[in-house]
């Protein structure tokens, strides 16, 4: 399962593909089965230079029966700091936030390094 | 402190009214990110994990009261509240929007500071000693030295698209306060037998992923020559610094390749070129020098009655008193450094109210004159003795008495996986889990001096490679691990650490540290700092001990 994110030009945040939206919160992120269908996002995104920067799929993994970014550097941005935690989209609570949380799973974010590769 | 002319004044409203063209046009569209994105961290500005970033520049690390009301002012209105003070002695706003950007830059613009040369392949802002003025170990001033190359520096065009960026420390004393060995280049002010004064020039020192402690390529450079020798050193690196692999581009890779010796005969050879007129005339250092001429000190006896009442009547006081108040040059005033190394708290972060209270007690008790430090903390260099448990009060009643400085709780540690595109790892929860551990004062008393300097990622931001005991966090399968090194040293006894051992996992870093406390309490001769019984007996019993209670 994958996810499509970006950060907001205009103010930095972190931001998720929802069917040809960007929204901030992880949980209302669009999830992508197949491959074929995120890279078809990801290319959507992509072509809205003037919305958002640095555009990549991530991997996800379950959560206490939700999902959430396989990569502990995508679950803290979709948190926030951990060293404050009333700052950033964690400070909603909530299970949504409390799955990511608890979310296990360590990995390099796949996306984020194709990314640096590319740059 | 030196102040800006109306040209500088002008000059600083001006960039910040092209900036708020260039994210105009950006917004709307007109400009690519490619073509966007060097513009915005020519004014410091960095995407981070959550945010945007904007670095601002506090020069040599000394500010007024004024700019440090404005620091909190934005914090407060354009951040969450806070700041964080980095190890150059910058401040970092962490929650920064690109469309409000260039109001904040305006903002900055009006106490004469700026975020020009906080990013990029140019000369960043100078470190100097947070007790100049104020100590009596000093030859000179250092703080003339570095805003004559603050101003050397500035828009530089020669300068400004170097191989990479590059760090200057000046320092004036023997007591090393800002890391000169392992800068870019270090120049220690000295003194000759018969007067002069001059530099020591370091060059080619450096931390990231190639540490070293750079070598002197000059014993004794006289200070009427500092800028021509400076600009032939500059046209050497920029001459020959590698510009095809941004991991070799640093000055310490030329001067390890080339050898100390055949870096200083370029140099030397350059300098014959360049010729005096390249150099700063003595007017125009006098004319800097006078900007921070001795301040006007009262005439005072060393003992102050008032201090030793206070001390004994607040045990709390006499403990700050013991590890926060440094020696004065002059009779009846101390140097008053505050540590923003709460237990718990993030290292380096300060809120708005704590800046603003700092700020208070600078203006009324020091002389409106507030330093940062290279270790995260800030210091009010000129305090009378009488005024000293007022200022604690006033600390103390902002958060901000913690009395350890120097200790094993005043640990560096950078922004880490936390906010850092960069970092690897998390830095600050190491920190705050070390600090927790030694919360004890009295055992981090008995411990005594004892750095701990923490990286997210091997740029080492966090200074880990110059740690008493270093810590680099690394991503060992998506998963946080920690590197420790020890026996490093930032100061005027610079080396780098030592690996211990293989990374430990996170919740392993702080056992491991207070087992490295036990082992060195253990062993220590009368009178030795943790270094200096490292030094004497090696890594092996630190190593043992370490991995004995890992297997």
């Amino acid at each position: 399962m994958k996810a499509l994110t970006a950060n907001r030009l205009d103010d930095g945040e972190v931001v998720f593909w929802n069917k040809g939206a960007w929204v901030e919160r992880f949980a209302d992120a669009e999830l992508f089965a197949d491959d074929a269908t995120g890279e078809a996002a990801e290319g959507q995104g992509k072509s809205q230079p003037n919305t958002v920067i640095d555009v990549y799929l991530i991997d996800l993994i379950e959560s206490e029966g939700l999902w959430a970014p396989l990569s502990f550097r995508e679950r803290i941005r979709a948190l926030g700091p951990l060293n404050h935690p009333t700052h950033g989209k964690q400070a909603e609570g909530g299970a949504a936030i409390e799955a990511l949380r608890h979310a296990a799973g360590a990995s390099r974010s796949t996306g984020r390094v194709n990314l640096i590769k590319r740059k | 402190m030196y102040q800006y002319d109306t040209i500088d004044k002008e000059f600083l409203a001006d960039r910040a009214a092209e900036f708020k063209q260039q994210v105009e046009r950006r917004l709307a569209g007109e400009i690519t990110e490619d073509q966007f994105k060097m513009l915005r961290l020519r004014n410091g500005l960095y995407l981070q994990l959550h945010a945007y970033m904007l670095r601002v520049a506090i020069p040599y690390g000394s500010l007024n009261a004024t700019q440090l009301r404005k620091l909190a002012d934005i914090g407060r209105r354009y951040d969450k509240g806070y700041g964080h003070f980095t190890t150059r002695t910058n401040l970092q706003f962490h929650w920064i929007k690109l469309r409000e950007a260039p109001a904040i830059l305006e903002e900055l613009a009006t106490v004469d500071l700026h975020a020009i040369q906080t990013s990029g392949n140019c000369i960043r802002n100078v470190t100097s000693d947070p007790y100049a003025g104020a100590t009596a170990e000093e030859i000179d001033d250092p703080r003339v030295w570095s805003e004559a190359i603050r101003q050397w520096s500035m828009l530089h065009p020669e300068f400004s698209h170097l191989p990479r960026k590059f760090k200057f420390a000046v320092t004036a004393a023997p007591k090393d306060r800002t890391a000169a060995r392992v800068h870019d280049i270090g120049l220690v002010v000295r003194r000759a037998r018969d007067g002069t004064m001059g530099f020591e020039v370091i060059v080619g020192g450096g931390m990231g992923r190639t540490p070293y402690v750079g070598p002197t390529i000059k014993e004794f450079l006289p200070a009427n020559r500092l800028f021509s020798y400076l600009d032939a050193t500059l046209r050497v690196y920029n001459r020959h610094g590698r510009r095809d692999n941004a991991y070799k581009a640093r000055i310490k890779i030329l001067v390890a390749a080339l050898g100390a010796e055949e870096f200083r005969r370029q140099v030397e050879e350059e300098w014959e070129k360049v010729g005096p007129g390249a150099d700063m005339p003595d007017t125009e250092i006098a004319r800097i020098r006078a900007a921070f001429s001795v301040k006007a000190f009262d005439t005072l006896v060393n003992r102050s009655e008032a201090f030793e009442t206070a001390k004994a009547a607040d045990p709390a006081f006499a403990r700050f008193a013991r590890n926060n108040l440094k020696p004065h040059k002059r009779p009846g005033y101390t140097i008053v450094e505050i540590s923003l190394k709460g237990i718990g708290d993030t290292p380096g972060d300060a809120t708005s109210d704590q800046m603003d209270a700092v700020a208070d007690l600078g203006e009324r008790y020091g002389q409106n004159d507030i330093r940062i430090t290279h270790e995260q903390n800030l210091v009010l260099p000129h305090v009378k003795l009488d005024d000293a448990h007022a200022v604690f009060q006033g600390l103390a009643a902002a958060g901000l008495a913690t009395p350890n400085i120097n200790l094993i709780s005043d640990i560096i540690a950078c922004p880490g996986l936390d906010y850092c595109a960069l970092a690897n790892a998390r830095a600050i929860p190491i920190a705050q889990d070390i600090a927790h551990r030694f919360a004890d004062q009295d055992r981090a008393e008995l411990v005594g001096e004892l750095k701990i300097k923490i990286s997210g990622c091997i740029n080492a931001c966090g200074h880990h490679h110059v740690g008493h005991i270093g810590i680099l966090g690394v991503d060992k399968k998506g998963e946080e691990f920690y590197q420790l090194t020890l026996g490093g040293s930032g100061a005027e006894d610079a080396e780098v650490g030592k690996m211990l051992g293989p990374a430990l996992p996170a919740d392993r870093v702080t056992d491991a540290i207070d087992t490295i406390v036990e082992v060195y309490l253990r062993e220590r001769a009368d009178g030795e700092r943790f270094l200096d019984t490292f030094r004497r007996t090696g890594v092996a019993p630190f190593k043992e001990a370490v991995y004995a209670e890992a297997h």
